[in-house]
């Protein structure tokens, strides 16, 4: 019994030991998933970030101190982002915060954040209910109210009047399917059948059937990468000859490399951002010359403005209090064009966005132009 | 509008067969060994990821080989060194130790080649037509690759000493070892098998569709509710278990929310165990 | 501090969870492998109606008596099967029930989740009520652990054991075996239910991903390592498993590297039971086994 107690004894003193803050850098927390389902986009957010990071500490940091951003891992899960944003607000005590991918786990703590004024920022959460957090939690990243808009838009100016829906079954498609088939139905459109696709599966011959039962022209398919690949392929397979219509998180060079011909003519919506911006050609060389051998990942450019606007917003604040540091990075954002474009901040802490088309063209991504 | 349910009752009994492969192995072991390995999933997965690895360095078709054998060695080191050892232990130490080894190897799988997504990188090509019902290269392969294994297995039951060593052990272990059966060769034939059709399963899924860690996994559990289908330890019964679990699913999604095209194999499971425990398919009782 | 005040209740509620499992697999030598169901009926219960207006310690109640319930309602038909068939089937209803709350988005908003779960008892939420939540999860431990005690050395308590070494010697000590074990499995998934149902108020965001097949595993891990059929073995084990999981964060670990974390912790978790079963089946604090001849 005595050795066990022993052992509870180190288990408990050994995370208080671990900690020693030093006095010359300026810390922002980040809640990243390097593990789980997401940590393949989670490697791309960290080297973009990184990648901001070099330039502001190249430039002489935050007014002569280095920055530093701490990285907490969140499993990809809900738990272990609660877990993560409690360590990084009450041990590692830092005032900022970048928030976690995917909207359920942005939104299992943003209550948090606000509850406990740590400014959040996300640069890849889309959900619409973000917008409801309170007044310490932002984004750079555009509200799915818009893209759901700028989908419903497409299918009506192609000339789609009756669509097949599906999307993937999670909170991302579940509620980007809700906004579209508002938009859509406004706009006089038709919901032929709607049903949502689980995540992760091999499979999707049946959820095919469906929508080649109904022989729709256009089908609407929010979905993820992988999932639509398979699904592409698949329905490729089938016979099934229909306009696929999809969002943003399947614009990839990743989705095309899974489909092959099948990704061939799909078109697509996405918030974009004008890449003939000085802004944008210079992330692309810098990008070139830290990371070589490596494409820009999703939403990588996001990330990387995020770091450089708390990064002047840091720079202008009175002191690193949160409250102080909230009302600097309004100022900040005002009017500041980074590489994704304009990111002022409305009185939700939202940014604007444009949408563009997507498809694929002889098995690149490229700009869809009618 | 037939057409649609004979092709969707098509795809079931596709993807049927695939899942009878994994039963078969899963029931070979079971009617031996009295246990029931979590872990077999695992071999699925892991016969589909080494022919990827092996592919990177030699033709994909020669790749198969060396994949499978890796699988089969894996299979064998998890009875010499953990099932063996505790084959005198209560079951469900057994129980708990395939767990175990399931949740190792799983990730495992995650730490060689990462959570992504993998594909073997076959173009995707148009399905061949037959009476309006659409069917991939891939799809046939699979149907035919399992009627093989199954015919195999069938003759080896039928034809062979092995086979009847098989049968026999199935009866009652102590009773073949008292007549002097070789139940240590017996063993290894069983395992052998298990993995190979495991492997071979896996790759094919693989090549239909894709690679992913958990793709064992979910598997498994249509496997498991093959085998509860034909009866633990019968192997016509997993046969006809796993083309109705497959046609049970696609079907089903006909009418319920394609969300639940897994819960189809669960519900099945919970229903046969609670009204049929013996299995609706356990005819034949000759052939365990 | 109030960091290490989220890890303790954390742990605290795996106690609890692991405990009422401990119950069900170490005393009644049930092989329940789907017990996480329960701490999701638990846990949904309980956050569904305090998000509709319930008081939210009315609702950890009502929820008690749902996963009871259910526990119960499972039980009666499964228990015909024996050992491994009712871990399949124990295993099928977890992932049912994980399915159910992720197509079933009118009730639980599906993959959306249910944020902003009130504290009971007027405790703030955020990191503030963090402290008094401790306070609060400690005395309900303290009393299930009491509980517990109580029951495994009761009368019944030692019913079980019997029944678990052998039904037909409980049977001739004339026994009613399947009560007893439907008793137990209502028991358990009571407790099960009131570890979800702590878990939903403090963390204050529940999703089906919360309930998956790894937290299976995982309280498994827990019951297994500290010792079955113990009082203070999941108690152990639970404590061990979330200090591990969480002194993680504080590895130095290389950014690059991050991803290789998550699995090799589940390799070492997948390896930890294998090796136990292999070397000490009864885990860090073995049973005494006073029954035994």
């Amino acid at each position: 019994m005595k050795r066990l107690l022993a052992l509870a004894l180190c288990l408990v003193a050994l995370p208080c030991a671990a900690l020693a803050p030093a006095a010359d850098e300026v810390v922002v927390g980040s809640i990243t998933p390097l593990s789980g389902k997401l940590a393949v986009y989670g490697e791309g957010f960290q080297q973009a970030m990184l990648l901001a990071l070099d330039e502001v500490n190249a430039a002489g940091g935050i007014n002569g101190k280095l920055m530093r951003i701490h990285y907490e891992d969140n499993n990809s899960t809900a738990k272990d982002s609660v877990s993560a944003i409690q360590k990084l607000i009450t041990v590692n005590k830092l005032p900022v915060i970048f928030g976690p991918a995917a909207s359920s786990n942005f939104l299992a703590v943003c209550p948090i954040a606000q509850e406990n004024k740590a400014i959040l920022i996300g640069a890849e959460s889309a959900a619409a209910d973000i917008t409801k957090c309170g007044d310490y939690v932002f984004r750079i990243f555009p509200s799915d109210e818009l893209q759901g808009k700028g989908a419903a838009e497409l299918a009506v100016s192609m000339g789609y009047k009756e669509v097949v829906l599906t999307y993937i079954n999670n909170d991302w498609g579940v509620g980007l399917g809700r906004v579209f088939k508002d938009n859509f139905v406004k706009a006089g459109g038709k919901i032929i059948d709607e049903f949502s696709h689980d995540e992760g599966k091999t499979d999707y011959r049946t959820e095919i059937l469906r929508i080649k039962k109904h022989s729709p022209r256009a089908a609407v398919n929010l979905t993820y990468i992988k999932e639509g690949a398979t699904m592409l392929k698949q329905s490729y397979e089938t016979g099934l000859k229909t306009q696929w219509l999809m969002g943003s998180a399947s614009k990839s060079p990743k989705l095309v490399e899974l489909a092959g011909e099948a990704a061939e003519g799909v078109i697509g919506t996405y918030p974009t951002f004008s890449q003939e911006t000085p802004q944008y050609k210079h992330f692309k060389e810098v990008w070139a010359k830290k990371y070589p051998e490596k494409k820009v990942p999703v939403f990588g450019e996001y990330n990387y403005d995020m770091v450089h606007i708390i990064a002047k917003a840091l720079r202008a604040s009175k002191s690193y209090a949160s409250q102080d540091i909230r009302a600097a990075l309004i100022e900040a954002a005002k009017g500041y064009m980074g590489v994704t474009g304009d990111k002022t901040f409305d009185k939700n802490g939202d940014v604007g966005a444009v949408y563009g088309k997507w498809t694929v063209k002889t098995g690149n991504i490229a700009d869809y132009r009618p | 509008m037939s057409g649609y349910y004979l092709q969707l009752m098509t795809n079931g009994i596709i993807a049927g067969a695939v899942y009878a492969l994994f039963a078969v192995g899963l029931t070979l072991v079971y009617g031996v060994f009295r246990f029931i390995n979590f872990a077999h999933g695992e071999l699925i997965a892991w016969g589909a990821y080494l022919t990827l690895a092996f592919s990177a360095l030699i033709p994909f078709g020669a790749a198969i080989f060396p994949a499978v054998a890796v699988t089969v060695l894996i299979a064998l080191a998890q009875e010499r060194y953990v099932y063996a050892p505790l084959r005198k232990k209560a079951g469900i130490t057994l129980l708990i130790a395939s767990i175990g080894l399931s949740y190792f190897l799983r990730n495992g799988l995650r730490l060689l080649w990462g959570s992504d997504l993998k594909s073997f990188g076959f173009e995707a090509a148009r399905g061949l037509v037959f009476f309006g019902i659409t069917v991939s290269r891939t799809q046939i392969a699979m149907f035919l690759a399992a009627l093989i294994f199954l015919g195999f297995v069938w003759g080896l039951h039928k034809f062979t000493m092995l086979g009847k060593g098989l049968r026999a052990a199935a009866d009652s272990l102590e009773l073949a070892e008292i007549v002097g059966i070789d139940m240590k060769k017996i063993g290894r034939a069983v395992w052998i098998i298990s993995a190979v059709f495991a492997a071979s399963g896996g790759i094919l899924i693989a090549i239909d569709t894709n690679l992913e860690p958990m793709m064992g996994i979910a598997n498994l559990l249509k496997a498991f509710a093959a085998v509860l289908l034909g009866g633990a330890g019968n192997v016509w019964g997993a046969l006809l278990g796993g083309l109705f679990i497959g046609i049970a699913e696609n079907l089903g999604v006909a009418f319920f929310s394609p969300g639940y095209k897994d819960a189809i194999s669960f519900a099945l499971i919970i229903a046969i165990l609670l009204f049929k425990p013996t299995g609706i398919f356990a005819i034949m009782k000759g052939m365990r | 501090m109030d960091y290490f005040y989220h890890i303790l209740v954390i742990a605290l509620i795996y106690v609890i969870f692991a405990s009422s499992l401990n119950l069900e697999l170490g005393y009644a030598g049930l092989y329940n492998f789907g017990h996480v169901a329960f701490f999701a009926i638990g846990a949904y219960t309980s956050a569904l109606l305090s998000l509709a207006g319930f008081s939210p310690a009315a609702s950890m109640a009502i929820a008690l008596l749902c996963s009871a319930a259910s526990g119960a309602l499972l039980a009666m038909p499964a228990l015909r099967l024996s050992g491994d068939y009712f871990g399949i089937a124990t295993l099928a209803f977890g992932e049912l029930a994980r399915l159910f709350a992720l197509n079933e988005r009118w009730l639980t908003k599906g993959p959306m989740g249910l944020p902003g779960i009130p504290r009971p008892l007027g405790i703030e939420a955020g990191i503030s009520g963090i402290p008094v939540y401790f306070i609060f999860t400690v005395t309900i431990t303290v009393a299930v652990l009491l509980i517990l005690r109580k029951t495994t050395m009761s009368p019944f308590g030692r019913a079980l054991k019997v029944v678990r070494e052998d039904e037909f010697v409980a049977r001739a000590f004339g026994k009613n075996v399947f009560s007893l074990k439907v008793r137990a499995v209502a028991m358990g998934s009571l407790f099960a239910g009131l570890a979800g149902a702590l878990y939903a108020h403090f963390v204050t965001y529940i999703s089906p991903y919360d309930f998956s097949l790894n937290e299976t595993i995982l309280v498994l891990l827990c019951v297994v390592l500290g010792g079955k059929g113990t009082l203070s073995g999941p108690v152990l084990g639970a404590f061990v498993i979330i200090f591990f999981q969480e002194l993680l964060r504080f590895l130095p670990i290389p950014t690059d590297w991050g991803r290789f974390v998550s699995p090799i912790q589940g390799m070492i978790y997948g390896a930890v039971l294998v090796i136990l079963m292999l070397k000490r089946p009864e885990g860090i604090i073995p049973e005494h086994r006073t029954l035994q001849c």
